[in-house]
């Protein structure tokens, strides 16, 4: 099964702090977006294996667009 | 009164107007993003219009009650519920102990909340005021955003008749994705600084709000070259938007740093070394902390002085209106 981690908060994507293949725990920092001129860390809400990233540095968010694919 | 249990994205103490009187000393006036908001949900509630409230950015926060209480949420819709119910805003709503009250994220439109408290927030004055200013670590709770575990306490009053109370919806204010924002000509405007024809854009263009936007400074999308009227800064620096250090026309001030404005706002810088070509005008402050960064748009209207004053004294007379409260 797929999980999806989405954009919390609008902005930047400051870094993607995981790569593909990796296994992340529930609440592991994933990636970081800036906004307000503040780093807003992206936490996944599941444990899992890195699947698939989806954004790079410098992309713009919106709230909720998908950033990383876990396979959980 | 209320605990947080999840802080969110930034919840803040402020008040307004805010900490007034020394901008000369370098300290900005902090005070709420949306001045409207705070001050209806402090009629809604019974407590003087400029009593400290919590500002809730972005949203993601969760309080739990720790004291019986009457409370209103106001400004942009989070979705907020309590015990998992959904909950009416510009509202007096009584809570009790042990109530859980939630806050979503923003929504479609607006990126500010506030839940005022009836009896104020006690926190203590610093240099006569509630208001936190973040950047400068200093007044509200502790000089910083609120964090897990912290107890916010509120000033006790009889709160007979106050719960049911709830503001007239036709004085809701109008949220959007489009913040037309009323500005006079700053200090360093037309023809000296900027041509007729950079006016013209800033006052006829929508301009993005950047994900660098904060309680600082809202910034903008830039402004295009014919912008200027100068070539360079002269005696200020290489860039036309350089002059010579001087104080800041705060709140409000459209401040262009090489190309890119920024609103200058709560806790804005007080001087420095670039052009103020413009400024919003007191009764449109508010809509500037509801703009969502990195999606929502400003665009800037002229007008006179007198107009200032006039829409000034429309927004005193609201707050005096008879029909305000129902």
């Amino acid at each position: 099964m797929e999980y999806i981690l989405k954009a919390h908060m609008p902005g930047l994507v400051a870094r993607v702090v995981v790569a593909v293949g990796d296994k992340v725990e529930e609440g592991q920092e994933l990636a970081v977006i800036n906004c307000m001129k503040t780093e807003m860390i992206c936490q996944t809400a599941k444990a899992g294996t890195v699947k698939e990233i989806l954004v790079a540095e410098w992309d713009e968010m919106d709230i909720d667009s998908p950033m990383i694919i876990l396979e959980v | 009164m209320i605990k947080v249990i999840n802080g969110g994205i930034e919840i803040l103490v402020e008040d307004w107007p805010g900490r007034l009187g020394y901008m000369g000393l370098g300290m900005a006036a902090a005070g709420a993003m949306d001045n409207l908001a705070l001050q209806l949900g402090n009629m809604i509630v019974g407590n003087e219009a400029g009593e400290a409230g919590l500002e809730i950015a972005g949203g993601y926060c969760q309080f739990e009650i720790v004291e019986d209480g009457i409370i209103a949420i106001t400004g942009s819709d989070m979705s907020p519920t309590i015990n998992d119910e959904e909950v009416s805003m510009w509202i007096a709503m009584a809570v009790q102990t042990g109530d859980i009250l939630k806050f979503s994220h923003f929504g479609e439109t607006g990126f500010r909340s506030y839940i005022c408290i009836s009896g104020g927030i006690d926190v203590p004055e610093y240099l006569g005021s509630k208001s936190t200013c973040l950047f400068g670590s200093y007044g509200g709770f502790e000089g910083r955003k609120l964090a897990k575990d912290d107890i916010i306490s509120a000033a006790k009053k009889a709160c007979s008749g106050i719960a049911g109370k709830k503001l007239n919806p036709k004085y809701i204010p109008e949220y959007t994705n489009l913040w037309e924002l009323r500005a006079i000509p700053g200090p360093n405007s037309v023809p000296d600084y900027v041509t007729e024809k950079g006016m013209d854009y800033l006052f006829s263009t929508p301009m993005k709000i950047s994900h660098n936007a904060n309680r600082a400074a809202y910034r903008l999308g830039e402004v295009p070259d014919f912008f200027w009227a100068r070539e360079d800064g002269g005696k200020g620096g290489s860039h036309p938007s350089n002059i010579v250090d001087h104080g800041y026309n705060m709140r409000g001030a459209i401040n262009v740093t090489g190309n890119t404005p920024s609103i200058l706002i709560a806790d804005g810088p007080t001087l420095g070394g670039f052009v103020c070509v413009a400024n919003v005008i007191n009764a449109d402050l508010w809509k500037i902390g509801q703009g969502i960064p990195a999606r929502d748009k400003v665009v800037f209207k002229l007008v006179t002085v007198e107009e200032a004053i006039e829409a000034r004294k429309e927004r005193s007379a609201m707050f005096e209106a008879n029909d305000l409260l129902i």
